[in-house]
């Protein structure tokens, strides 16, 4: 699993930044770290000390300090900053956003929006998920066997640390945590004869 | 949604079905009409705050957040911990090897895949089992002595060097290799077991492991969040520190 990508919202309307929580919610490996209110004292210093990949802003909870906040905000070069386009916003304040969500729009087109402002997340993992590498299949096989992360390193001539990173990658391509499981996942697809493994137990 | 005395009960288990099992440990049987959960309580002499912390941490884990001063025993809570005990021993785990044994005997193919998942799953018994006994032959008669010992207000010199060669703080969180195998046991069943046309007691036994699981859960979200802190307070009293 990837890491975790922080938002901060924002926003004085509880309503609405309830909303925007449960719409990050909707994204896999997104959560909303914090609430701000758009009158709070040293607001831009608060939410840079949250390090978040995005802020969401409502710019009417910031109204006439947006300006100076928006060009504070645009110095740091990891943040991405999305403004909440709503009714009755001027268009003049609705430029100065690189990225925006408009409250108006049903949960699918917000959904696909946000999706698309994060950009595509996981390509890595989505790329050859499952597929597990020669090496990692062949430790997937000694582990299966019963073998410790010690005996594994010393048999395939590999140090503990490796064997223990390609162990981590396993389990994070099939999903299966305990010995038992990569047992039986090992067993279910062949790598192993269950007479190899009765005779291990 | 906070649950409360005034409420029905109906209109709480219409609410969350998956309180019916806690309901059940509580002796009431479904058929209790327009009944609110006060007056059920008081006719099945239930302890109502009791009642209500536990229905609240199934319904909303996040219940068990706040700190409230709750009012009832340890020894109400063992017992109730207990009953949960016999319910995954008596009633969920049989149902869920009726489950596994249903998909072998009428699997044409792969027969050999169901074997293996259904030893997966005794091993997995066998250690919650195993954890079971070690709460309720070390853990619970302890916590029991412990809240004997500060109602009496006499301390036995064995409970004391008891104290301090075991602590509840010791009680470390044993659960988890129990719920990384139910985790994958769910992942093979959904990802790695060979398809087959016959699929219904397949979502069946998926079913089963998901409630096992909440309730698994849950049940370790009472242990760590209301018991320990529970006899932590007890230990302080009886320690005098």
């Amino acid at each position: 699993m990837s890491k975790t990508k922080k938002v901060v919202v924002v926003s004085d309307a509880f309503l609405l930044s309830a909303g925007v929580e449960n719409l990050v919610l909707e994204l896999s490996g997104m959560l909303v770290d914090h609430v701000f209110n758009g009158s709070e004292r040293k607001l831009c210093e608060k939410i840079i000390s949250k390090k978040p990949e995005f802020v969401i802003i409502d710019p009417k909870s910031v109204s006439d300090k947006l300006l100076p906040m928006l060009r504070e905000l645009d110095e740091e070069k990891d943040i991405k900053i999305i403004g909440l386009i709503s009714q009755g916003l001027s268009q003049n304040i609705i430029s100065k956003f690189s990225y925006t969500l408009n409250i108006q729009d049903n949960k699918f087109q917000l959904v696909e929006a946000l999706q698309k402002i994060v950009g595509n997340r996981d390509q890595e993992i989505i790329g050859n998920e499952q597929l597990l590498s020669k090496r990692e299949t062949e430790i997937l096989r000694e582990l299966a066997l019963g073998l410790t992360n010690q005996e594994v390193a010393d048999k395939l001539f590999l140090s503990v640390h490796t064997v223990m990173t390609h162990r981590k990658k396993i389990t994070r391509k099939l999903g299966i945590k305990t010995v038992s499981g990569l047992t039986v996942y090992a067993l279910m697809n062949n790598l192993v004869d269950i007479r190899e493994v009765e005779r291990q137990v | 949604m906070l649950l409360e005395k005034e409420m029905k009960l109906a209109d709480v288990i219409h609410h969350d079905y998956n309180l019916i099992p806690v309901i059940n440990r509580f002796g009431i049987m479904l058929g209790f009409g327009d009944s609110s959960i006060e007056n059920i309580c008081q006719e099945k002499q239930i302890n109502q705050d009791f009642f209500l912390t536990i229905l609240n941490a199934f319904h909303d884990p996040q219940y068990l957040d706040k700190d409230s001063q709750q009012n009832f025993s340890a020894t109400l809570l063992i017992d109730y911990l207990q009953q949960t005990h016999n319910y995954y021993l008596q009633n969920k785990i049989p149902e869920i090897e009726c489950l596994i044994n249903e998909m072998e005997t009428k699997a044409e193919v792969d027969k050999a895949s169901y074997d293996i998942l259904r030893k997966f799953f005794e091993e997995y018994k066998t250690e919650l089992i195993k954890h079971i006994e070690r709460e309720e032959k070390r853990v619970y008669p302890y916590v029991i002595e412990l809240e004997k010992a500060v109602i009496n207000n006499t301390i036995p010199p064995s409970l004391l060097s008891r104290i301090k060669e075991y602590s509840i703080t010791s009680y470390e969180d044993e659960h988890e290799s129990v719920e990384e195998k139910l985790k994958d046991l769910k992942n093979i069943i959904i990802k790695y077991l060979p398809p087959s046309e016959k699929q219904q007691s397949r979502y069946k036994l998926l079913k089963e492991l998901t409630v096992l699981e909440k309730d698994l859960n849950d049940h370790a979200n009472i242990e760590d969040l209301i018991l320990v802190p529970k006899v932590e307070l007890l230990e302080k009293h009886v320690t005098g520190k």
